[in-house]
């Protein structure tokens, strides 16, 4: 399985990626990675005790341009369980492009249960394997509004680089 | 009163913390602001019947179901193991869920799984008899208070807690009673200081969940708010049984037909159709 280490203001959060059970989730992922989307980016959405969320925003909050949106792989037997790694989307199931988000808990009403658009879930690719301990300080941040968006971290939580480890 | 700023858009991403009901549900009480203590007998008797008695399928508490709450190890003696057993009861029949209040946050994952009750997060989207209504307690949402936010962000900041547990009980309810600032009576209400939930926090909220109708409590004001168009706030009762002031208790009840403030409930409603 593939690693990918996201290198942030608070530390390295090193995820292992699962191309088994979410092979065309993990494949935008790497393309996002290898591209240097996620360079300079923040942890724009963090919300104690349920997620983390980032991959779409400068600091500063401007989005960044992201590529065509991806299949929704939530049926693959993954669960939203702690430390996971999940493609963030809008309501239309199938709109996942390049924001993802960190699990803070075990967010059993984030898991697929139909391919209904109330039922089709938030699709787990990957887990966090070291830097658990940098997700719980990030999870912990002062967060307010910040340019039109609830939820914000007042001071930026920025990943730096993320780079393919193995 | 029309928001000033811009509402921030609804993100992408998850949307908050979710609960929802089974389909069979027909009615959940929502209630909060009890601040239940040793000294409110009255207080303690209407819940206790109220939860006995009532028919609807739950139970949530937003939260100050207790005046203070300084660890689970209170509810091992005492006022509290009576609430304990009462819960524990209670949760036999129905469902019961609770969402932790400011004075209250300390009640742990002990007390909830020995007495039966889940664990609601504030704030918590439910979905029921196909509505979305946003709970939640309501002080996260008094962003104008910014002592009280410094003091909230604090106090539920996990190694401060640690700390505190580690506090003989003893120490911990005279910490408690100290920081409430007085012999441990509830504290009337005091003008000139209230600050209400911000109108601006409180449709973000709703945008987030996309939902139109926010239920909370903490500010001791029940009343009914029309933030705009397609969104409404509603203020749960507090209940005040054992104090000199006007008597209150009230429960919100939520079914298909919407929100009504009913009594708390002293006897069954359903009489048997036949004594035997």
């Amino acid at each position: 399985m593939k690693q990918v280490d996201l290198e942030t203001s608070h530390g390295t959060i090193r995820v292992e990626l699962d191309d088994v059970k979410a092979p065309e989730t993990v494949k935008n992922f790497l393309t996002n990675v290898e591209n240097g989307h996620f360079d300079n980016t923040v942890f724009h959405r963090v919300i104690k005790g349920f997620m983390v969320q980032g991959g779409g925003f400068e600091p500063g909050m401007t989005q960044k341009p992201t590529g065509s949106t991806i299949q929704n792989e939530a049926n693959n037997g993954l669960k939203n369980d702690r430390y996971t790694l999940a493609m963030a989307r809008t309501s239309a199931p199938h709109s996942a492009t390049a924001q993802f988000f960190i699990n803070a808990a075990d967010n059993e009403f984030l898991n697929f249960k139909s391919e209904t658009p109330q039922g089709w879930g938030y699709a787990v690719f990957g887990r966090v394997i070291s830097g658990q301990d940098i997700v719980d300080k990030v999870e912990q941040v002062r967060t307010g509004n910040k340019g039109g968006h609830a939820d914000v971290p007042l001071d930026d939580v920025t990943i730096t680089r993320a780079t393919v480890v193995s | 009163m029309a928001a000033s700023r811009p509402v921030p858009t609804p993100p992408d991403g998850p949307p908050m913390p979710t609960f929802a009901a089974p389909a069979d549900w027909r009615a959940i009480d929502l209630i909060s602001d009890l601040h239940l203590a040793e000294n409110t007998p009255s207080g303690f008797d209407a819940w206790a019947s109220h939860l006995r008695h009532t028919s609807a399928d739950a139970v949530f508490v937003l939260g100050d179901l207790f005046d203070a709450w300084v660890g689970d190890d209170m509810a091992e003696s005492g006022f509290e193991a009576r609430c304990a057993e009462v819960l524990s009861a209670a949760s036999k029949r129905i469902t019961l869920a609770f969402m932790p209040g400011n004075r209250d946050f300390m009640v742990g994952d002990t007390m909830l799984a020995s007495t039966g009750v889940a664990r609601l997060a504030d704030p918590t989207l439910v979905t029921a008899f196909g509505q979305r209504v946003v709970l939640a307690h309501g002080d996260g949402l008094c962003i104008g208070d910014v002592a009280y936010q410094r003091y909230r962000r604090f106090v539920h900041w996990p190694s401060a807690q640690r700390v505190f547990n580690a506090l003989p009980l003893a120490v911990r309810r005279r910490i408690g009673t100290a920081l409430r600032g007085h012999s441990g009576r509830r504290e009337p209400r005091m003008e000139g200081r209230f600050i209400d939930v911000d109108a601006d926090a409180a449709l973000a909220l709703l945008r987030n969940a996309r939902a139109p109708t926010l239920v909370h409590g903490h500010t001791h004001a029940p009343r009914s708010h029309v933030l705009s168009p397609d969104a409404t706030r509603l203020v749960l009762s507090d209940w005040e049984l054992d104090g000199s002031s006007v008597p209150r208790a009230e429960v919100m009840r939520w079914t298909a037909a919407g929100f009504e403030r009913i009594a708390p409930q002293t006897k069954s409603t359903f009489a048997p159709a036949c004594a035997s």
